[in-house]
């Protein structure tokens, strides 16, 4: 048993599933604060990266760039509350849902209509002239001699940032006076609304987080894979990360993340040759959750669903 | 005018029960039919192959997806998945299967029930797992399906382009094309095939939804533990839901492959055929058999007419990408607005508009 | 008369929280009783433990002879229980008519291939069923409102529907949470009558959480009346109204 190679595996599949989970993040904030299930969360990744890249690429500065992508995230953000949820906001989730899907399918378009549909490459190295932003690897066995593996600075880079931007949501969904508003909309939003909490300015500051944190994911995942519409699939994998977590807990995303990220890699490394051949990873990380589920509903940390009769 | 329902007094049971309960709904149909059957099939081969066929395919997966989404409340994006069983299915029974034995109308039935069966397979979680969680096993039917079928060569008979062309002798049902002197390769035969099996499982359908099994997935959808508290077992509907539902989608992919494309082909299954199912699901209104159909005509031929319009009206401006992205955005928003506007999609539409004119000239 | 119900020493807790403490009563075939008790007092929870929705801790249900620590709400409605809600569960997506109809789920035998072809036994069950249905919506008043989807109902109808959607199941025992919550004086005499005459004529054993001690009085046989989970009166309507404990419990007395 090489040790050092599956260690290797296994930072590779916590990297991945960090990866996973910015994704997630963006998921549970909206479900949390609406019950909402936003799919167009891979598309709000494409349309924030999209809108960077080409910014970037037609000479604007990065810091430039960067903030006009947020403000269009969340110019987006309260159009999206104010046409799309707002009126729909007295009918079933599973409606909300399919108009996410709309959405989604609405923004996919767009994007690529008002850009275009190449792949655009994106390397921030070339921005910020930070260390760990530096393409080039950081080899372990420098720090710890026996640990001969690799890890790409990057991915730091990006367990950092998702780290940070958990901390900072957990803080503000317990301890601020807007993350409790938020936390009794999700619960019961009629009961919000009769208790003074202004709904639709809740709903909208929502919004408009989850895009600037689709930019954010969004360009940590461009850096991986590049900017196209493939980056929607990155989406698609994110789904049994949240349905891992728990739909409603923002640890349980992180967690699930990492829970998909290093399962989904030794699955294919050892369990490829058992079924006899690759793109086994396609169906794994599905197949997990559905484990998982099955033996937990809600998922590990999401709230149990209690009906009442 | 004629569009009325004086006179039309409903004296048993089973008159209330009927489907088009108005004389003039009753010419209409009886003239529809004459047109599918006598007509159509005398239009010109592109029309059919190009158009027709493919309708008939694709709608019938959305009847499919809405019996299990639409009156079950079971949320599926593996219609494609399990498409790609029923294609896959009578390719193979086709081919192993003496011919003495098969024939293709049977192995498209056939391959059905084994999409059902996968169907209720992954149905099991459903039983435990509620709402948007399900998507986790539809999904995983979609990636695993797929991902079976590429890894096993044997079910492609080893084609290594991965793609099957099928071939002629497939087309014949024993010897009935000989017999007849027909062409059954041809787009005719092909089509009235694929219309006399659309027309007879949308009728089972309709009947279901008015049926006893009907209501039980209803009531599964609208309050589970209601209708447990009633004596209604939802496992039971659930799996029963799933079973019909890929069986539906099954035979459609068996179309789709058979009698539209001609090839068996993975990549016509993957993930974002089941989306565009969906899409018609949606946009037709969930919960009508017509309404689905509705809702592929308008999915299926929006880009269609789009390039048109940009080749006749701005000289081919519109090239494949904006065609599909505009397409995307039509979609995007047809759905958000009709679930604002009006939730039952198109059926709901055409609903009103023949409620409209059977009080017309008067406004209620 | 013999007893259709006993319930003997049940605890129901969730949780930290007991919601049932040791209660037992039982209920005479026929008769109609009322639970009644201040809010939270644990009547639905009673009701959801006889009908199987909620496992007891401690405690059994004996139904028709038979004793059970617990039941399964689908074998509880096979063996001829039938119920309404609180918050009425009737199926929004459907109208009267269909709410109705599934509530002769259990006498429909035909397949599903069958009612999908709309052939024979099918047809036949479907026109039967109906007439059944049918004599209980006449009898309910609901003739001009069978097509209308029940979510466009007003709740008093809403309710009436419910009561006949359980009604039609030809139920032994109808277990009645709350029947006549958030009507009007009209509405409320109606369904007095109703129940009533469900009761008299078709000899339907009725439990039913009440809180209008007027309907209470006028129509039940019977009284239990729950106070933090615990029984503290049972007895006839007149015997209930002068235990000092039932008295305290509804003022307010601090215990």
């Amino acid at each position: 048993m090489d040790w050092v190679y599956l260690i290797e595996v296994l930072v590779g599949g916590l990297m991945s599933g960090v990866m996973y989970s910015l994704v997630a993040i963006g998921f549970v904030l909206i479900y949390k604060s609406s019950g909402i299930f936003n799919f167009a969360q891979g598309t709000m990744l494409l349309f924030a990266s999209l809108t960077f890249v080409k910014m970037t690429e037609n000479g604007i500065d990065f810091w430039t760039s960067l903030f006009i992508a947020a403000g269009i995230m969340v110019i987006f953000g309260v159009v999206t509350e104010r046409y799309v949820i707002r009126p729909l906001a007295n009918q079933d989730l599973l409606a909300l849902f399919m108009a996410t899907v709309g959405l989604a399918t609405f923004q996919e378009g767009f994007s690529q209509f008002i850009w275009d549909s190449d792949v655009h490459g994106l390397q921030m190295s070339k921005f910020l002239d930070i260390g760990l932003l530096d393409p080039a690897p950081i080899f372990m066995s420098d720090h710890v001699p026996w640990l001969d593996i690799l890890i790409p600075k990057f991915d730091i880079f990006a367990s950092l940032v998702a780290g940070s931007l958990i901390v900072v949501l957990a803080f503000f969904f317990q301890k601020t006076k807007t993350g409790l508003s938020l936390r009794a909309v999700s619960d019961d939003h009629m009961a919000a609304m009769a208790v003074g909490i202004p709904l639709q300015t809740v709903w909208a500051v929502v919004w408009a987080v989850t895009g600037i944190i689709a930019l954010v994911a969004g360009l940590l995942w461009a850096e991986r894979v590049s900017v196209s519409f493939t980056l929607i699939e990155a989406v698609m994998k994110a789904l049994p990360v949240i349905l891992i977590g728990g739909l409603t807990s923002i640890p349980g995303a992180i967690v699930g993340g990492l829970v998909i990220g290093v399962g989904e890699k030794l699955g294919e490394i050892y369990l490829a040759d058992v079924f006899g051949g690759q793109g086994i990873e396609l169906w794994f990380a599905y197949f997990m959750a559905l484990m998982f589920l099955v033996f937990r509903p809600q998922g590990m940390f999401g709230e149990k669903l209690i009906e009442r009769v | 005018m004629i569009y009325r329902e004086t006179g039309n007094f409903v004296t048993n049971y089973f008159k209330d029960r009927e489907i088009f309960p108005l004389k003039f709904d009753k010419v209409v149909v009886i003239l529809g039919l004459l047109y599918l059957f006598l007509y159509v099939p005398t239009t010109s081969e592109y029309f059919l192959s190009a158009h027709v066929i493919p309708i008939l395919a694709v709608g019938l997966a959305t009847v499919g997806l809405n019996i299990l989404t639409g009156l079950t409340g079971q949320l599926s994006l593996g219609t494609a998945g399990f498409m790609c069983v029923g294609a896959f299915g009578t390719y193979n029974l086709m081919l192993r299967v003496p011919d003495a034995l098969m024939s293709l109308p049977f192995a498209l039935l056939l391959s059905g029930i084994f999409a059902g069966l996968v169907g209720v397979i992954f149905g099991l979680p459903a039983i435990r797992i509620k709402g948007f969680y399900l998507l986790v096993s539809t999904l995983a039917a979609q990636y695993f399906v797929w991902w079976f079928f590429n890894s096993y060569a044997w079910f492609l008979n080893y084609e290594s382009s991965g793609v099957v062309a099928i071939a002629p002798k497939f087309y014949d049902y024993w010897g009935l094309g000989n017999f007849l002197g027909v062409d059954m390769q041809g787009y005719p035969a092909r089509y009235l095939l694929a219309l006399v099996i659309c027309i007879g499982l949308s009728y089972f359908a309709k009947n279901l939804l008015r049926s006893n099994t009907g209501r039980n997935f209803m009531s599964v959808r609208d309050r589970d533990i209601a209708a447990s508290v009633m004596g209604i077992s939802v496992p039971k509907a659930k799996l029963l839901a799933f079973f019909i539902s890929c069986f539906y989608c099954g035979v459609a992919g068996g179309i789709y492959s058979f009698l539209y494309i001609g090839n068996v082909d993975l990549m016509i299954y993957e993930v974002d055929r089941s989306f565009t199912i969906l899409f018609m699901l949606i946009i037709g209104g969930l919960g009508s058999i017509s309404g689905s159909w509705l809702g592929a005509i308008f999915v299926y031929e929006f880009p269609i007419i789009f390039t048109w319009v940009g080749d006749f009206i701005f000289q081919g401006a519109f090239n494949t990408a904006v065609v599909e992205n505009v397409s995307n955005m039509v979609y995007g928003v047809f759905i958000i607005a009709l679930l604002i506007r009006e939730p039952g999609g198109f059926a709901a539409l055409w609903a009103t508009t023949k409620q409209k004119l059977r009080m017309w000239p008067y406004p209620h | 008369m013999s007893d259709i119900l006993k319930v003997e020493n049940v605890t129901l807790q969730f949780g930290g929280v007991k919601a049932i403490t040791d209660i037992s009563f039982n209920v005479k075939e026929g008769e109609i009783c009322a639970v009644i008790g201040p809010n939270g007092a644990g009547k639905s929870s009673m009701l959801n433990v006889i009908n199987g929705v909620y496992l007891p801790q401690i405690g059994t249900v004996t139904y028709d002879g038979v004793e059970r620590q617990s039941i399964n709400p689908r074998d509880a409605a096979i063996a001829g229980m039938a119920r309404t809600f609180q918050n009425i569960a009737l199926f929004q997506g459907m109208n009267v008519l269909e709410n109705i109809m599934t509530g002769r789920n259990l006498f429909m035998k035909s397949t599903w291939l069958e009612q999908g072809l709309n052939i024979g036994r099918a047809r036949e069950e479907e026109r039967v069923n109906r007439l059944a249905v049918e004599k209980v919506i006449k009898f309910l008043q609901i003739e001009s409102i069978r097509k209308t989807p029940v979510s466009k109902l007003p709740y008093g109808l809403q309710k009436r529907v419910e009561l006949g959607r359980a009604l039609v199941a030809e139920p032994k025992i109808l277990l009645l949470d709350e029947p006549m919550a958030g009507m009007n004086l009209e509405e409320k005499a109606d369904m007095s009558c109703f129940i009533l005459e469900i009761n008299k004529e078709q000899g339907i054993t009725t439990v039913m959480i009440e809180h209008d001690m007027g309907v209470v009085m006028d129509i039940s046989d019977h009284v239990v009346v729950l106070d933090y989970g615990k029984k503290i009166g049972d007895g006839s309507p007149s015997e209930v109204m002068a235990n000092q404990d039932v008295i305290d419990a509804y003022l307010g007395v601090s215990h």
